[in-house]
């Protein structure tokens, strides 16, 4: 009797490897390290004076805080989608997700400065309380950071721009960037406007 | 031989400037936080007696650390030299590290000296007018952790010509660990404007959560400039490998052969 074996050859295992630069990965886990410290710290002088952090929370407008979400997050998807693009070799189509994704980060920017500019007129400053302090140090530093992804939006479609640079792990390392940033103010806004 | 070997080796500088970066950070931890206690941070909202009494408290301490700190806080240049030295190193214009140089050794000013000056000038005369001694104390601590700003331009050139260095002098992910750095240099502003809670010149966020940040940056870079000095082969190309730990005498000997 005799046994047929089915020899099968090894399949060939492809490296594992995170879109873009494990440098730029090695930033988004010491940057969520460092904000989770600060929400840490946020969340511990809230619950000792929640009242209070209640009361001034109230004078945010969460339908702002909502628009700004949706204009980040729709910014995240144009990203996605930029990067999707340059994969399959379609540059001008990527080159044009890139600018879409600036404008809506632009379009957030507009509605941090309306916001911004409401509660100083309503009186609300940075030296107005606890909250006020957390309110506008979170969202400033998130603005730094926003700032610093147009600079990686830049790299972005410099890349893209012309034949003779178009690299991919680039193009991913700055997308990576964009969505960190995206991901911290989710966490922001969720904190800031809709803990009760 | 070794005594040979150590004359004929040509990264010697480079060595004799990690060890006196290595001792000031060591001597700079025992000034700020054992003898003359200035670190962590006095309260920011102390009023003109409890400032004094602050000072007459650690009056031996503050002379002595500060007058340890100005015979050796040059030594903090060493390490601005060596990080100067690894930009010039890279493939990026000059530009770079004498951008850094020049910040660096600018920024030493409030960052390091002016704390040292003010609490030295408050700890020598006790008895001194305690609206004067309140002034001396928000100045040092003002000049000190308010000031950190002056290093947020400094570590993003660094970052840059890291991230545009094509020698692979130090590692990428490192270039990102300076913006992290610099952005939390940015969070120390608001110690201009609250003198309590979380934002002032003592608090959680601006000053605790920032010099562990620091601290870890600080022990990253020294460690990596301690394995640029091993890698270097003084060429202009790309730097070798990291060699595996026992074959590394064998390879400094081997440098310090051909150079010689």
């Amino acid at each position: 009797m005799t046994t047929t074996q089915t020899v099968t050859a090894p399949t060939e295992k492809t490296p594992r490897r995170v879109p873009g630069e494990s440098g730029m990965w090695f930033f988004v886990l010491f940057e969520s390290l460092v904000f989770t410290s600060y929400f840490g710290v946020y969340l511990y002088y809230r619950a000792q004076h929640e009242a209070a952090f209640l009361r001034a929370q109230s004078h945010l407008d969460l339908w702002l805080g909502v628009l700004g979400t949706i204009a980040l997050l729709t910014s995240s998807w144009s990203v996605a989608r930029c990067v999707q693009t340059a994969r399959v070799g379609r540059y001008r189509l990527a080159l044009r997700d890139a600018a879409l994704t600036a404008g809506f980060g632009a379009v957030f920017l507009t509605l941090k400065s309306i916001e911004w500019a409401r509660q100083i007129h309503m009186g609300n400053t940075f030296t107005s309380g606890d909250f006020f302090q957390y309110y506008f140090f979170f969202t400033a530093i998130h603005c730094v950071h926003l700032l610093i992804g147009f600079v990686a939006l830049g790299v972005l479609a410099y890349q893209l721009a012309s034949p003779r640079r178009r690299s991919q792990e680039i193009v991913e390392t700055c997308a990576t960037y964009w969505h960190t940033v995206d991901f911290l103010w989710v966490l922001i806004f969720a904190l800031l406007y809709v803990a009760r | 031989m070794k005594r040979l070997a150590w004359r004929g080796d040509p990264k010697r500088e480079l060595w004799l400037m990690w060890y006196a970066t290595l001792i000031f950070y060591n001597v700079f931890t025992v000034v700020f936080f054992v003898l003359t206690r200035t670190q962590p941070p006095a309260p920011p909202w102390y009023d003109a007696d409890q400032a004094t009494a602050w000072f007459a408290h650690r009056h031996q301490g503050l002379l002595v650390g500060f007058a340890l700190m100005f015979a050796l806080g040059g030594l903090s240049m060493t390490s601005t030299a060596l990080i100067t030295y690894s930009i010039r190193r890279m493939s990026v214009s000059r530009a770079f590290a004498y951008s850094y140089l020049i910040l660096y050794a600018v920024s030493a000013v409030p960052g390091l000296l002016l704390i040292c000056l003010a609490m030295t000038v408050g700890a020598m005369r006790p008895d001194r007018d305690p609206a004067i001694q309140h002034w001396l104390y928000d100045f040092g601590f003002l000049s000190f952790s308010g000031t950190m700003g002056v290093f947020l331009v400094g570590s993003l050139i660094w970052m840059a010509a890291i991230l545009l260095d094509k020698n692979r002098v130090l590692p990428r992910w490192f270039g990102y660990l300076n913006l992290c750095n610099a952005l939390t240099e940015v969070v120390v502003s608001p110690a201009w404007i609250l003198d309590r809670g979380a934002f002032s010149w003592n608090g959680t966020i601006a000053w605790w959560i920032n010099v562990a940040v620091f601290g870890m940056y600080t022990g990253v870079f020294i460690t990596l400039l301690r394995n640029m000095i091993i890698r270097e082969d003084f060429g202009t190309g790309p730097l070798p490998d990291l060699p595996p730990r026992k074959p590394r005498q064998r390879a400094a000997a081997e440098v310090a052969e051909v150079a010689s």
